[in-house]
């Protein structure tokens, strides 16, 4: 600890210590982390299962994971989590107010959507609408908008930190927002595994996936390139990334475990593999980029670096 | 504020003489002395670099604050109302001159621990306590309530070189105007459009 203040005291380029596992607040500070990861997965969830997939019960669990994980978390994190309201009073120039608002229209919008099928679970009949009337995809169509901007909001945040060259680029909220949706598959073949009513086609489901695992893998080296093509920062960003202890997180879950094997788990799918072992290759190919999105994240967070005051 | 890097000797009473008017808890600094290494040995230098919160016409950490706890006064002067924060940290992120700190718990200097272990240690938790508060973002306040009265801020009626000069930047006869003027004064991170209402005159 000592250390670490001798070098918050020169004028060099000082790793930021507040938000991420290993902050000022040890574990606290990683409920942060955590909340950004469900807001991601959930709403990607969301929107996979609503848009592309038809699918309601998995579009109930990405919510759950937006309304029960993300708000536990985030609640978790704050110094005074009682007066949480007052995250929602500046949407104008925040992006904090911005994302969290879209939280609440997610939640709300998500819930009216799918109130209907959720209904029957506790022994009632929703009759004022269907989810398939003009008013159900009223609420589908704001939700959906509220989803995206969940899963980019976080981006935004960490790019309005113009003194973190690691962060400050319009790279990250394309970053997150791939993530998130491919952590929406991701959940949607977890959760289809689990459902046996399930009639989710798994072709569909890894054809998108290998999409979004090859988008991933061209936005992290996009995202390497960036780093290396800038500041005295950024470079030592890079660094942190590729040479230190994040190295772990960076190269070993973020690139090899959740963007190499999932794609080559892909290919052996794609190859024509059937029944039990496509379905195991499926689960543990999902499982990995789930862990490849934490520690992207946590990487990023971790390689941020203020630029030195003079 | 302007502060003449050529007279700075890095005597760090500018921290001390913060730290006693504020009772800021260990690892706070407010007002803090960063050291500047530069060139090559035989050709290297130590320059001390004071730091305090910019006090920004354009500060990041008010545009990025959820809440509205941190405004900034009519008089330039930026500050955090500890009873709006949350504790988020966006700002302590978004500040450029890593001037702002977050206090999760008062400790005591000497023993590290949550009970203080003096009547000053007491004393000081008290005041933490009625002025800034645990859980909260707190930072430099250009000492408002010295400045209210009339007084300079703590740091710049401390320093014993006389490096700290307190004006009103918008009045072209004052001394910081006239010392910016004639020293070519600069500011840090100018290139990040935060417009910082602190100056430095250069050391050579």
């Amino acid at each position: 600890m000592a250390e670490t203040q001798q070098k918050e005291m020169m004028c060099a380029p000082r790793a930021q210590l507040e938000w991420g596992f290993g902050g000022r607040r040890k574990l606290r500070d990683g409920a942060l982390l955590i909340a950004l990861f469900l807001g991601g997965i959930g709403a990607g969830q969301f929107v996979v299962s609503t848009w592309i997939f038809n699918y309601p019960l998995s579009a109930v669990i990405g919510m759950i994971f937006v309304a029960v994980g993300k708000s536990a978390a985030h609640l978790a994190y704050l110094g005074r989590p009682a007066r949480f309201f007052r995250l929602f009073l500046k949407p104008k120039t925040s992006w904090i107010s911005r994302g969290l608002i879209a939280m609440i229209v997610l939640i709300v919008a998500g819930v009216a959507y799918l109130a209907p099928y959720l209904t029957p679970w506790v022994g009632m009949t929703w009759t004022a609408w269907t989810m398939t009337d003009t008013i159900g995809q009223m609420f589908l169509y704001v939700a959906v908008v509220a989803a995206f901007i969940v899963m980019v909001y976080d981006g935004f945040v960490l790019n309005s930190c113009k003194s973190i060259s690691s962060w400050h680029t319009m790279l990250l909220p394309v970053m997150f927002f791939t993530y998130a949706i491919a952590g929406g598959v991701a959940m949607s073949a977890l959760t289809t595994m689990f459902d046996s009513g399930s009639t989710l086609s798994t072709e569909n489901l890894v054809v998108l996936d290998g999409f979004l695992l090859g988008a991933m893998f061209a936005l992290v080296i996009f995202y390497v390139m960036n780093l290396y093509a800038s500041d005295m920062t950024g470079k030592e960003s890079l660094h942190r990334l590729l040479m230190s202890k994040t190295a772990i997180f960076f190269i070993g879950l973020a690139l090899i475990a959740g963007l190499a094997v999932p794609l080559a788990l892909t290919l052996v799918h794609q190859a024509g593999i059937q029944g039990t072992i496509a379905t195991t290759l499926l689960a543990i190919s999902a499982l990995l980029e789930l862990a490849g999105d934490l520690s992207v994240r946590h990487s990023i967070l971790k390689a941020g670096l203020h630029a030195p005051v003079i | 504020m302007v502060i003449d890097l050529k007279r700075c000797t890095g005597c760090f009473g500018c921290v001390v003489a913060c730290k006693a008017e504020h009772h800021t808890p260990p690892k706070v600094f407010w007002a803090k002395v960063l050291r500047n290494e530069s060139g090559k040995y035989p050709n290297s230098t130590r320059q001390p670099i004071p730091v305090i919160c910019m006090h920004c016409k354009e500060p990041e950490c008010e545009k990025v604050c959820p809440t509205g706890a941190t405004v900034k006064r009519e008089d330039g002067i930026v500050v955090v109302d500890h009873e709006k924060c949350v504790g988020c940290r966006y700002c302590v992120v978004a500040c450029p001159y890593g001037a702002r700190y977050f206090t999760d718990k008062w400790k005591d200097y000497f023993t590290g621990k949550d009970e203080p272990s003096s009547k000053y240690a007491e004393y000081s938790k008290k005041k933490w306590m009625e002025d800034s508060d645990r859980g909260v973002v707190t930072k430099c306040t250009f000492c408002v309530e010295r400045v209210e009265k009339g007084l300079l801020p703590a740091c710049a009626l401390a320093c014993p070189a006389e490096a700290r000069t307190f004006g009103d930047l918008d009045d072209p006869d004052s001394e910081v105007s006239k010392l910016i003027k004639k020293k070519h004064g600069f500011r840090l991170k100018e290139e990040l459009g935060t417009d910082p209402s602190v100056y430095y005159l250069p050391a050579r």
